[in-house]
């Protein structure tokens, strides 16, 4: 665990890692300044059995240096120790709660990529309203290059088979029509490469059926996907506070309204869902690499170092790895 | 083979373009190598030719031809050490 990234670092990732360690069999590695960590450790009682190292990282991050700088000045900041420790095989996965470029820099450049990935992508499904869609890439690709999209596609139809169970995923990229004409240059060039992969691909779709379900995969950059993301993470509270401002004058019924956004209305249901998943995953590096929100409090690191693990005992590298190799040795990537 | 068509190699893997449209004229922009690319361009070519190669002279690369150039100076100076 990268102990000194994160809004709340180092303090609610200890915390985290001491939940984790309790009531899971798992062997923690804190990486960061041993002082501040065992400092902060020395607040807790380990029960027996539970088991956290601390592993010293000599650099630190400023926060007015760019995430590229890790890879040549600060290749011994905490999240590439962590990176390295997953490299050499003392570690099974990395979470990190710091900055997502700079996770993924250093995953790209310690851990390295799987063959035929050129850039790691966020994939996440998008639940309540489509629980059987994912979306890729959330965020880790703001420009990308045509041949991307299909790495993403594979990235993405892994897994809806891993963890949506559905055998053959439909795949669609999301454009701004459903011609294969419409769309930025990146796009029509990768409708192409997909419709040519051998996926079950479907065309393009547009915004208006990401929630259809007509698309198991749905295809789009980094900066589309994230934009999307924390839009629709964000309709359940405004959908309440304007459902209730138009009933203000009914109070009982304000308060049923209240019941039902808490309770049954699946909108408001989203955000928690990411909760308990406590982020995502960073698909195409060679080990499992969680990214936590940057604002995650101690259960949300307990959630996903318990996610991290599932990521590993799941396999989905190696399931990745073998089905990149059918497209590989095809030439399609 | 030479300094050139090393770096070259190195180029075309961490950016994924055909090597042969990379010419000393090419800019990175031209092949589309975005700074990541760039920076891990500079840590292999380090690694490969056992340099090092300090940020103000990789900021002064106006194209790949002054890329290749440095390192081959370089390797000169190393080998003549």
């Amino acid at each position: 665990m990268d102990a000194m990234g994160g809004d709340y670092a180092p303090e609610e990732i200890v915390k985290g890692a001491v939940l984790a360690a309790r009531k899971d069999d798992v062997e923690i590695f804190l990486v960061g300044t041993v002082t501040i960590l065992e400092k902060e450790l020395a607040k807790y009682k380990l029960t027996n059995g539970s088991s956290i190292n601390v592993i010293e990282a000599s650099d630190v991050i400023q926060e007015n240096e760019s995430p590229v700088d890790v890879v040549r000045r600060k290749p011994n900041c905490s999240v590439a120790v962590a990176a390295k420790m997953v490299k050499s095989g003392e570690a099974d996965a990395l979470l990190s709660a710091g900055s997502t470029a700079a996770a993924a820099i250093s995953a790209i450049q310690f851990m390295g990529m799987v063959d035929g990935v050129y850039r790691p992508a966020l994939v996440g499904s998008l639940g309540s309203f489509a629980p059987n869609t994912v979306l890729v890439d959330l965020g880790a690709n703001v420009d990308c290059k045509p041949h991307q999209f299909l790495a993403f596609a594979i990235s993405g139809s892994v897994y809806a088979k891993r963890f949506l169970n559905i055998s053959d995923p439909k795949i669609a990229l999301l454009s701004t029509g459903s011609e294969e004409s419409k769309g930025s240059d990146a796009v029509r060039q990768a409708y192409s490469l997909l419709g040519n992969s051998g996926l079950n691909f479907i065309g393009n779709i547009e915004g208006s059926d990401i929630l259809s379900g007509k698309a198991n995969v749905i295809v789009c950059d980094g900066f589309i996907g994230n934009v999307l993301l924390k839009f629709y993470e964000s309709i359940g509270g405004y959908a309440q506070v304007w459902t209730e401002q138009k009933l203000k004058r009914y109070p009982p019924v304000r308060a049923l309204v209240r019941l039902l956004f808490k309770s049954l209305f699946p909108a408001t249901k989203i955000s928690r869902e990411t909760e308990k998943q406590g982020g995502g995953i960073l698909w195409g590096v060679d080990g499992v690499v969680k990214i936590a929100h940057g604002a995650s409090r101690a259960p949300s690191i307990a959630n996903a170092i318990e996610s991290a693990k599932e990521a590993v005992k799941a396999g989905v590298v190696e399931s990745l790895k073998s089905e990149l190799a059918k497209f590989s040795q095809g030439g399609k990537l | 083979m030479t300094v050139e068509d090393q770096v070259r190699d190195i180029v075309a893997k961490i950016t994924r373009v055909d090597k042969s449209i990379i010419t000393r004229q090419s800019t990175f922009k031209e092949i589309k190598a975005d700074s990541l690319d760039v920076v891990q361009a500079l840590v292999a070519v380090e690694e490969t030719f056992g340099i090092e190669i300090p940020d103000e002279e990789a900021q002064k690369f106006q194209n790949f031809g002054d890329f290749v150039s440095y390192v081959e100076s370089r390797v000169a100076q190393e080998e003549k050490v």
